[in-house]
Formats: structure tokens, sequence, C-alpha cells
């Protein structure tokens, strides 16, 4: 594969993988906000664990594609793995304890968590060992000097900026919401649920980050793509 | 069992949210010391984690 095509594909694959990443941070919001259920310490640690499982995708997209990168992430999927894997054991220990939090498709969040930080961990390792895009000398979505074609850059750069907006903002929310449940210190065990949002708020108030996130990347992108005409 | 609470720089689950915030922020503006910070915020996160294991788990089952 040409490594134009191969960093193609490769920035494809990592927004797909934001996008998988704000799915879930958008089920751990819902059941925040919808339902209010409030996170738990160790659901805290293991909601870190995801952010920083974002920030190799996010060099890669704004960098360029490096192998440090997904290193990085493997470090953070390795942290939250171990968030989950101790909260999977503390409810696994004592046969009556029914767990914590409500079922998703029969498992606990946390256990999903788990699964997702170990393909995270897979799929880190074998973008790694495809060293195409790492040989291109790709600088990352907003610095192509030459783009395939026009239409396809500014997809590309549009998409990107979502993702990313989008995760800094669930980020944001996450610290915000921090606050008033834990204040400056550590977060209760057995925190006290709130009354949520309910049907469909709960949902909107989630997606809502996502509208807000792509009218942003819009306005950035048509930014870039003046600088773009101004310099060529 | 319980474990201390209150306000003290080991425990301030916050710290964490921030310095992502930083590290965001700073992939943006290309600082190219972030990954340190990244990995600095990933140390914290398992220093948190470790204090907050406090119940003992059998793990001879």
């Amino acid at each position: 594969m040409a490594p134009d095509r191969a960093v193609l594909l490769s920035r494809l694959i990592n927004i797909v993988a934001l996008l998988g990443l704000i799915g879930v941070l958008a089920g751990s919001l819902h059941l925040q906000f919808g339902v209010g259920e409030q996170p738990c310490p160790l659901c805290i640690v293991q909601r870190s664990g995801m952010i920083g499982l974002a920030v190799g995708p996010i060099m890669n997209l704004l960098w360029g594609m490096n192998p440090r990168h997904y290193a990085l992430s493997i470090l953070a999927a390795v942290v939250g793995a171990a968030g989950s894997t101790r909260q999977i054991l503390l409810h696994i220990a004592d046969p009556n304890d029914p767990g914590y939090g409500p079922e998703v498709f029969g498992w606990h969040l946390y256990t999903w968590a788990l699964v997702t930080f170990i393909v995270a961990i897979v799929g880190c390792a074998l973008l790694i060992m495809w060293q195409a895009p790492f040989t291109a000398g790709d600088r990352g979505v907003l610095h192509d000097a030459h783009p395939l074609r026009p239409l396809v850059t500014g997809a590309i750069v549009w998409l990107s900026l979502l993702v990313i907006i989008w995760i800094f903002i669930d980020l944001a929310v996450i610290g915000v919401y921090i606050l008033p449940e834990c204040g400056l210190g550590e977060c209760p065990d057995d925190p006290a649920n709130t009354a949520g949002l309910a049907e469909p708020w709960g949902w909107i108030a989630v997606l809502s980050a996502g509208i807000v996130a792509a009218v942003i990347a819009a306005v950035l992108e048509r930014r870039w793509k003046a600088k773009q005409a101004a310099g060529s | 069992m319980g474990h201390p609470r209150g306000p003290s720089l080991l425990v301030v689950m916050l710290l964490m949210f921030v310095v992502w915030l930083v590290v965001f922020i700073g992939i943006f503006r290309g600082w190219r010391w972030i990954p340190l910070l990244a990995l600095a915020n990933l140390a914290y996160t398992l220093l948190v984690l470790r204090i907050h294991m406090t119940d003992p788990i059998p793990l001879n089952f």
C-alpha cells in the first residue's frame, strides 16, 4: 500500500477507535445523568484510563502517526484494566455480592470496561506491527503538504476535530461533576444516587455534546481551509 | 474498611481530569513534553487506585 493511502487508512482507524471510546463514555455519562447512578471511585479511575486511551489516537491525528503514541494508549489501557480488574475481583470474591450498578447485556460496566481495555491493547499492538503509516513522514491532519483530494482531506479534518472535541467536552463534563460529588478529596465508596433526567432527556443531554463538537469542528475546519488557501 | 477522607493531594480525584484537560490542550498546542505529563498522570491514576485498595481480596479462589 502507498504510504499516503496507509496514512489515510490509519487515520480512519484512529477516528473509528475514538468513536468507539465516545460510545463507552456516552454510556457511562448516560448512566450518571440520565439514570442518576453516580460513579464510584474505581469507576472514576477507569474513566481516567479511558481518557488516557484516547490520547494516543488524538496525537496520531494531530501530530502524525507514531508507534510511541500507540504505546501511550497501551499503558493507559493497562492502568484502566488494573482498575476494572480490581473492581471485578471485589465483586466476585463474595458469591452473594450482586455487583455494583446496573448490567448492560448481562455484564456490569466494569466488565465491559475490562473488555474495552483488552481490545485496545490488542488493537494498538497490531497497529504498531503495521509499519507503512510510520514511514510516510505524516505530520498530522492539519499539516498535509500535498493532500490526496481536497474533499476527502476536508472530511478527515472535520471528522478528526469532531471526535477530539467531543471527547474533550465529555472530559470537561466528567471533571466538572466530580467536584460536587467528591470535592477536593476522595470520592465516597458508595455515592448516593440522584434523580436522573429520565428518557429521552438523558440521551439528548449526552448526545448534545456531539452536536456542539460537530459545530465547533466545522468552524475550525473552515478556518483551516482558509489558512490552507492563503498559504498556497 | 474505611480510609481517610477530606482534602489531600494524594486523593484529589479531580486532579486526574484537570491534568487530562491540560494534556488535551497541550496536544492541540503542539507542546512536545505532553507525553511525559500523560505518563505522570497515568502514574497518578495508579496511585489513586492503590490508595483505594483497602478491602482485602482472597486471591486463592
